[in-house]
């Protein structure tokens, strides 16, 4: 082999290296925010299930707790499903009402204690309880995947490609304080 | 003491008897042939025939205190056991099944499989199922005489198996220092707690189910009862059930020789049974609040 070939072909490798590496870096964050994106459905998802489970509970009891009744109605808007459109937080608002009209029903229903033990109404409850740790689940799901993902975003040298390619920190889907704790019965 | 107890306890004294005293006469025998066979006429014969003799005693003392102690198990313990804990049985010859036992995913097929002292029964809501586990694996070395076949031990403990309180889909294993002995695609997941991370490898086939069930709380209780039990612990959540298996070299509900059978063994063996109730409690799988009543 010609000499000159040699040094082309090592010309060509040095220049491929640094492609190759680029190419397989945008890969990596492309896949990771697929997952983050994921991830965001599945917030979506329990989401709109709780919103069913609590739609339940609130036909339950509206005979008890008229006030939590209505302001459930204010988020009734969204029966159909979550807005595509809905950013994270709009997102995080909505699940801090439904927290509020759930807050607002434990307490309601401490006068009923008849109700309390309605088998209708513990499955009730339970299916809430379920709900709510899914979603609390599907939250830490998402900010595990954006935590990945900003960390990538801003190392170096995977933050060059990142800058390249014009991706930026994504926001962690905040809890609210209450619900960091473990599901239980309040009543 | 009950009177039940002094009746197990008196026969087993009975076989120890035997024991000790067959165990003097073959070590006299033994001792008598370095010291003295040369001068007794017919010496060497004589006390080959006293060896023999404080040997079969011994041999029969062994026999007895199997005896006993099957009888202690099957008759006395089963009764307790059925007493203490709802729908309680136990079988001392019978353990789970190979099949029960490698379907937790993370203890690999054993050459050598033995499982004993099964224990089924409900506490507070919550069904079990636990026994005695020893794996082992055959090994070969070269010796001048030809190839030697030989078994190690890479689990002696004890395997559980509850009901779990939360309905899922996949896979999830936590385990120390292992990986899953299974071919299915299990991810490697890292949650929140820098701590649990260190202790355990956490590994799933859906990521959504591992955060589900190992919430922050849950976390902290997994390293408690790991805290709380010596040896290597693995947990996998299958089929809505948990299984935990502890490798510690132990042997539940054990009656040792010269050991009295007394009110502090039966103390002992209820100690064994405190860890199901330590598990149940401490995860709190007897919360049945996830599910419909």
């Amino acid at each position: 082999m010609q000499d000159w070939m040699i040094v082309l072909i090592i010309i060509g490798v040095i220049l491929l290296l640094p492609v190759g590496w680029f190419i397989s870096t945008m890969n990596t964050l492309k896949r990771k925010e697929v997952k983050v994106e994921e991830a965001e459905s599945g917030i979506d998802v329990a989401l709109t299930k709780r919103f069913d489970a609590l739609s339940k509970l609130v036909q339950t009891v509206k005979g008890y707790a008229k006030h939590e009744a209505e302001t459930f109605e204010k988020v009734v808007k969204w029966r159909a499903g979550l807005p595509k459109e809905l950013s994270l937080e709009q997102k995080q608002e909505f699940m801090g009402r439904m927290n509020e009209v759930q807050s607002g029903i434990n307490v309601a229903v401490e006068a009923y204690p008849d109700l309390k033990a309605e088998k209708v109404f513990v499955n009730l409850q339970n299916s809430i309880n379920n709900v709510e740790e899914h979603l609390q689940a599907a939250r830490r799901v998402y900010n595990s995947n954006v935590s990945t993902l900003n960390q990538r975003i801003v190392t170096f040298p995977t933050s060059i490609v990142a800058g390249m390619i014009g991706m930026t920190r994504k926001k962690f889907f905040e809890a609210d304080e209450a619900k960091k704790s473990d599901v239980e019965i309040s009543f | 003491m009950n009177d039940k107890l002094s009746y197990y306890q008196d026969k087993k004294a009975r076989s120890e008897k035997f024991i000790l005293i067959g165990g003097a006469v073959a070590l006299l025998g033994v001792l008598s042939l370095f010291i003295a066979a040369s001068t007794l006429p017919g010496g060497f014969e004589v006390l080959i025939v006293v060896i023999l003799i404080g040997l079969i005693f011994v041999g029969v003392g062994f026999a007895q205190f199997s005896s006993v102690v099957k009888k202690f198990k099957n008759d006395y313990l089963k009764e307790m056991i059925s007493e203490w804990i709802e729908d309680g049985y136990y079988d001392p010859k019978r353990g789970l099944s190979p099949a029960q036992v490698y379907h937790c995913e993370f203890l690999k097929k054993a050459d050598r499989f033995h499982s004993e002292d099964l224990l089924t029964g409900k506490i507070d809501g919550v069904r079990f199922e636990a026994s005695d586990i020893q794996l082992q694996e055959r090994r070969q070395r070269q010796t001048k005489n030809g190839t030697q076949t030989y078994y190690v031990t890479y689990f002696k403990g004890q395997m559980y198996v509850f009901d779990f309180n939360k309905d899922f889909e996949g896979f999830l294993q936590v385990l120390e220092n292992q990986r899953p002995q299974s071919r299915r695609k299990y991810d490697r997941v890292k949650l929140e707690s820098i701590e649990f991370n260190k202790k355990f490898n956490t590994y799933s086939t859906n990521q959504h189910t591992a955060f589900y069930i190992l919430t922050p709380q849950f976390q902290e209780r997994l390293m408690a009862i790991e805290r709380a039990h010596p040896g290597k612990i693995g947990f996998s959540f299958i089929d809505n059930q948990l299984h935990m298996a502890i490798n510690n070299n132990k042997s539940n509900f054990t009656i040792h020789l010269f050991r009295r059978i007394d009110e502090a063994l039966i103390k002992a063996f209820k100690e064994d049974l405190q860890v199901i109730y330590n598990i149940i409690d401490e995860l709190k799988i007897n919360k049945r609040i996830f599910k419909e009543a």
